[in-house]
C-alpha cells in the first residue's frame, strides 16, 4: 500500500514543472497564510491548496492531512484556552490553581487558539500537497549543486513522513489481525512503537539514498530545459505576491484577538480571500483549457488526417 | 449520555462543579474606580466607576469603558482612545497603570480586581524615571484595600509635633486604614521636617534622581535644605526654600510602600500633613510653598 503523503507520479501542471517552480507556487500560497493573521485568509488559503491538491491528483494526500489538522486544531484550541486566560469574554469560570492562577475559559482565547490551530493545517496541508506532487529525486538534484547536506536533509524529511504514516498502518493493522480476543492497542502504544522504530528507519533511507550516490559529489549535469509549466506556476505565485502586498497596503486581512475578537472583513480581504483561490486555480485550468483545445483539434483533425494517411498509404 | 458509563468524566464534572467553575464570568462583585489621565495625572480624560464580576481584570475593566488596542497576545495596552505610546526625538511615552496607587508587577490582563480597588493608567513620558512604583494620587488608597486583595496596616513614625502627627494618625485613620492581611510588614508613614527623617534609608531615596526614587523632586542641604521639583522630562522646574512640603509614596522594594511627609521646615511640614485628602487626588506626589498643592512633576 502507497502512503498517502507519499510521491506519486502524475501529469498535473505541478508534476510536470521543475521543483523550484512547484515550491514557489506551494510556498507563495503558504506564506500569506503565515503573513496575515486573519483566519478567513487561512480558510482561503486553505481551500485553494485543496483545490490544488485535488486537481493535481492529490486526494488522498489533502484527506490524509485534515484528518492530521483537525485533531490538531482541537490541540491546539483546548491548549491555548487552559494556559490562556486573556480576553473579555468569559464562558466558563473555572479553578484558582496554586500555581497557574485562575483558570478561566475565554472566547478569545478560544479563537486565538483555533487561528493556531488553521495556521498549522495550512502548513500540514501544504506539506502533504507538495510531499504528494514533488519528486523528492527531482528536488534533490536541484539542491545538491547547492547544498548538498541540507539536500540530503530535505530527502530523509521527505521520505521518512510517508514511511512514518506506512509504518503506522502496517502496525494498526496488525495488531487489528491478531484476532477478538487479543487485548486492544492503544493509540499511545503504536505511537510508542512508531517512534522506537523511527531512527531504524531513517538510517535505512539514508542507507539507500547513500547506495543511489545521493553521498557522492554533484555530476554536471546536462543543461534541462525548463519545463513548460514552470512560468505559469511562478507567474501564478508573482501574482499570489502582489495581491498579498496589495492587500496589506489596503490594511486587509486583520486579525485581533484580544482584549475581543475583531475580524476586518473589509473589501480588501474578501477580495484577497477570493483572489487567492482563484488565482490558486490558474496553472490548473489553463492546462485543462489547453487539453480541452487539444482534444478538440484533434477531434476536428482527425478525419482529415486519416485520410490523408490513407491517401498516402 | 450516561455518566455511569463514563466514571472519569462523571468525576471531572463533579470535581468541576465541587471546585466552583460555572457558566459566564461570575457573580458581581463590587465596584472599581477607573482613572484614566495623561502627563502624570496633568489632564484626566476619564474618570468612572465601574462594576466588576469575579473575573474581571484590570483589562477587561478598561476595555469596557475605553477604546483599546493591544500587543503581544493582548498583553500590552498600546493605545488606549487612540492615543498610543510612542518614541519621539529620543522620548519615550507608554501607558502604566497602578491599582490602589501602586505600580503592579504584573500585566493588565493577569491582575484580578476586588471590590473598591482603584485603578488608574497613565500615560507619561518615562525616559527619565523607567518606573514610579508607588504614587500618592489613588488616596485613601492603599491603607483602606492594600494590594493584590489584601490589606495592609499603616505604621506610622512620626519624628514631628505631637498636633501633627494626631493630625496625620486621623487622616489616616479616619480614611479607612484597617488591620493587615498580610505578614511581610505595613505600608511605613515617615512624618517629620527633612532634617529628621533623610537618615531612614527609604526617605533618603529622595536625594536620588527620579530614575531611582520614582519621585521627581529631591532634596538639597540639611540645615537649610531646598526641595528641588522636576518636571516631567527630570529637569529642574523650580526650587522651594522655607516652607516648603512635599507628600510622596516611594517603594524601594516589593513590599509595602513608604510614604514621605516632610517640609524643609515645621511650617511646609505642618502643610504637607494638611494636604493628605482630596489634595492628593491623581497626583504622582504633591508638593506645597504655603500656598497650595503643587502636582510633581512640574509641566
Amino acid at each position: 500500500m502507497r502512503p498517502a503523503l507519499a510521491y506519486r507520479p502524475g501529469r498535473s501542471p505541478l508534476h510536470r514543472a521543475s521543483p523550484g517552480a512547484a515550491i514557489s507556487y506551494l510556498g507563495a500560497l503558504v506564506a500569506v497564510g503565515f503573513v496575515f493573521a486573519s483566519p478567513l485568509v487561512l480558510v482561503s488559503v486553505g481551500i485553494a491548496l485543496a483545490l490544488a491538491g485535488i486537481a493535481a491528483g492529490a486526494k488522498c494526500a489533502v484527506a490524509a492531512s485534515l484528518r492530521l489538522a483537525v485533531p490538531l486544531i482541537v490541540l491546539m484550541v483546548l491548549v491555548n484556552a487552559l494556559v490562556t486566560q486573556r480576553g473579555d469574554t468569559v464562558l466558563v469560570r473555572g479553578w484558582e490553581l496554586p500555581v497557574l492562577g485562575q483558570m478561566d475559559v475565554t472566547l478569545e482565547s478560544l479563537a486565538a487558539g483555533g487561528r493556531i490551530g488553521l495556521l498549522v493545517a495550512v502548513a500540514v496541508l501544504g506539506f502533504a500537497v507538495y510531499s504528494a506532487c514533488v519528486d523528492p529525486d527531482r528536488v534533490l538534484r536541484a539542491l545538491r549543486p547547492v547544498a548538498r547536506r541540507s539536500a540530503m536533509t530535505a530527502g530523509l524529511v521527505t521520505r521518512m513522513v510517508p514511511l512514518a504514516v506506512a509504518d503506522g498502518a502496517r502496525l494498526h493493522e496488525a495488531a487489528g489481525l491478531r484476532g477478538p480476543a487479543a487485548a486492544p492497542v492503544g493509540r499511545a502504544e503504536l505511537a510508542r512503537r512508531l517512534v522506537e522504530s523511527s531512527l531504524d528507519r531513517a538510517v535505512d533511507v539514508a542507507a539507500t539514498l547513500e547506495l543511489r550516490g545521493h553521498s557522492l559529489e554533484a555530476r554536471p549535469q546536462r543543461e534541462r530545459r525548463p519545463s513548460r509549466d514552470d512560468a505559469p506556476l511562478i507567474g501564478t505565485a508573482v501574482l499570489i505576491a502582489l495581491a498579498a502586498l496589495v492587500a496589506g497596503l489596503a490594511g486587509g486581512g486583520g486579525f485581533e484577538t484580544y482584549p475581543q475578537i475583531e475580524v476586518d472583513a473589509g473589501p480588501a480581504t474578501l477580495s484577497l480571500c477570493a483572489g487567492l483561490v482563484l488565482l490558486a486555480a490558474i496553472p490548473f485550468m489553463r492546462a485543462k483549457i489547453k487539453r480541452v483545445a487539444l482534444s478538440r483539434t484533434l477531434a476536428s483533425t482527425r478525419p482529415v488526417r486519416w485520410w490523408g494517411w490513407r491517401a498516402r498509404g | 449520555m450516561n455518566l455511569a458509563r463514563f466514571p472519569a468524566a462523571a468525576a471531572v464534572l463533579c470535581a468541576a462543579v465541587a471546585a466552583g467553575c460555572g457558566l459566564g464570568p461570575g457573580e458581581d462583585s463590587g465596584e472599581v474606580e477607573l482613572t484614566i489621565s495623561r502627563d502624570y495625572g496633568a489632564t484626566v480624560l476619564e474618570q468612572r466607576t465601574e462594576s466588576i464580576d469575579e473575573s474581571d481584570t484590570v483589562l477587561r475593566v478598561l476595555d469596557r469603558s475605553a477604546d483599546l488596542e493591544t500587543r503581544y497576545g493582548g498583553g500590552f495596552v498600546r493605545s488606549i482612545d487612540g492615543l498610543a505610546g510612542s518614541q519621539n526625538g529620543g522620548r519615550r511615552t507608554d501607558w502604566f497603570f497602578y491599582v490602589n496607587g501602586i505600580e503592579s508587577p504584573v500585566g493588565s490582563a493577569e491582575y484580578d480586581l476586588s471590590d473598591g480597588d482603584r485603578v488608574w493608567w497613565d500615560h507619561h513620558d518615562w525616559t527619565s524615571a523607567m518606573r514610579v512604583p508607588a504614587v500618592v494620587g489613588s488616596w485613601p488608597e492603599p491603607f483602606v484595600h492594600g494590594f493584590e486583595g489584601e490589606r495592609w496596616a499603616a505604621d506610622l513614625r512620626c519624628r514631628a509635633a505631637a498636633s501633627v502627627c494626631d493630625r496625620v494618625s486621623a487622616q489616616i485613620s479616619d480614611a479607612g486604614a484597617g488591620p493587615s492581611d498580610r505578614s511581610d510588614g505595613a505600608i511605613t508613614v515617615l512624618v517629620g521636617v527633612w532634617e529628621r527623617i533623610r537618615s531612614n534609608p527609604d526617605a533618603g531615596l529622595l536625594d536620588e534622581p527620579p530614575s531611582e526614587s520614582g519621585v521627581f523632586a529631591s532634596f538639597a542641604g540639611a540645615r537649610r535644605p531646598l526641595l528641588t521639583l522636576l518636571n516631567e522630562r527630570g529637569e529642574p522646574a523650580g526650587s522651594l526654600g522655607r516652607g516648603a512640603g512635599l507628600v510622596a509614596a516611594l517603594r524601594p522594594a516589593d513590599g509595602p510602600p513608604t510614604w514621605v511627609v516632610t517640609g524643609t521646615d515645621r511650617v511646609g511640614l505642618t502643610a504637607a500633613a494638611g494636604m493628605l485628602g482630596d489634595d492628593l487626588s491623581n497626583h504622582f506626589a504633591v508638593a506645597t510653598d504655603g500656598g497650595g498643592p503643587l502636582r510633581v512633576p512640574l509641566r
